[in-house]
């Protein structure tokens, strides 16, 4: 027998199942129990199809006014992020709204009634998302695709408030929450 | 899992077939059932194939603590794509591809491998995991200290038996680099098995 044949005929001896040394169920039943409720497909996709609709409203806002283009959402109160119970909004974040919405509040009655109501009603919609979003995070805190999309979520409304005030600060980035 | 545990008596070959068809009508219902979501029936698929994957990830790794993690990550990853499983191949099959998955997942995402490597090499004999008796062992040992993809195709294809194509699916990779890496595989380990007078 040559030396390819007894190196066939010997590695199909070899042991294919082996015991392991400790149990391994405990971490996957941690793992797998894990609350596993998922965010309906629909409701989020609804609250992406809800940011980019409020995004192109105010953009489109944001073009068609000749004057001044302002607008303010002083009376909003947004949620905390609920990164697994252990982030929070970061300094840097709070400190660029701030100050975006105190520059808003200053202009916001230059604004016509009819552009008002238009920029409350995109600032609704996103607050509603990020709070439908926080709400699903606090079921899964752990659920990246929902961090991901909270913190979009943010992005768009600072994004927002930037592109209808014209203002020119930094995007927020991660690191800020 | 009660079935396996029944095999007692006298006409031991007898029960074991019966405990074997038992088994496959076990298996079928705790697929089903962990289907929905059912932890205790996908325990008792773990407790059923736990060795079989364990084995291909600790041959593949060559690693005790790897193996275990892979083994894990396997079936957690199993049981997030269990809803996928049609049931068209053997379920330990399907098992396999996701472990193989799993190894190779790991190896991508960090360089533990090349540490792995250096330490094996660095230390003789090479670690005792798999309890192969004398030969078997010497091949075993051998075997762990295969470059990563040499390994991985000697694995699945001289030691469980995949086809070029089938093992080339897995590690996706062609069927030529397959054969290739087999070809590699046998020349290291005679340069390694030949000094102990494996061909004898």
């Amino acid at each position: 027998m040559n030396f390819d044949d007894k190196l066939d005929q010997t590695a199909k001896q070899l042991r294919k199942e082996i015991s392991p040394e400790r149990d391994l169920w405990p971490g996957i039943e941690q793992a797998i129990r894990t609350p596993q409720r998922r965010t309906p497909w629909y409701a989020q996709a609804a609250a992406v199809v809800l940011l980019v609709g409020a995004s192109s409203g105010v953009t489109y806002l944001a073009v068609k006014d000749s004057g001044p283009v302002v607008s303010v959402a002083p009376e909003l109160i947004f949620e905390k992020a609920a990164f697994g119970g252990e982030y929070h909004l970061g300094p840097g974040f709070q400190d660029a709204r701030n100050s975006l919405r105190a520059q808003l509040d200053a202009e916001l009655d230059r604004l016509s009634l009819q552009a008002q109501n238009d920029v409350h009603e995109n600032l609704d919609v996103i607050h509603g998302a990020i709070v439908e979003i926080n709400t699903a995070l606090e079921n899964e805190p752990d659920n990246v695709l929902l961090q991901q999309k909270l913190l979009h979520a943010y992005r768009e409304e600072l994004a927002m408030l930037r592109r209808v005030g014209g203002l020119t600060r930094n995007v927020m980035i991660r690191n800020d929450i | 899992m009660e079935a396996l545990l029944t095999v007692t008596g006298s006409d031991y070959s007898q029960d074991m077939v019966k405990a074997t068809h038992d088994t496959v009508a076990d298996e079928k219902s705790w697929i089903r059932q962990a289907k929905r979501a059912d932890a205790q029936a996908f325990e008792a698929l773990y407790r059923l194939h736990v060795d079989k994957v364990y084995g291909l990830c600790l041959r593949m790794t060559g690693n005790v603590s790897e193996a275990e993690d892979c083994t894990q990550e396997a079936f957690i990853l199993a049981w997030n794509k269990l809803t996928k499983f049609r049931g068209d191949s053997a379920f330990s099959t399907w098992l396999h591809r996701i472990a193989v998955n799993a190894v190779l997942g790991r190896i991508r995402k960090s360089k533990r491998e090349h540490d792995r490597i250096q330490a094996v090499a660095n230390t003789q004999p090479a670690r005792v995991v798999t309890d192969d008796p004398g030969e078997l062992r010497d091949l075993a040992e051998a075997v762990d200290r295969l470059p990563e993809g040499a390994r991985h195709v000697f694995v699945l294809h001289a030691v469980y038996g995949y086809s070029h194509d089938e093992t080339a699916g897995m590690l996706d990779i062609a069927t030529g680099t397959s054969k290739a890496q087999m070809h590699r595989a046998r020349r290291l380990l005679a340069q390694q098995l030949k000094e102990q007078g494996f061909e004898q």
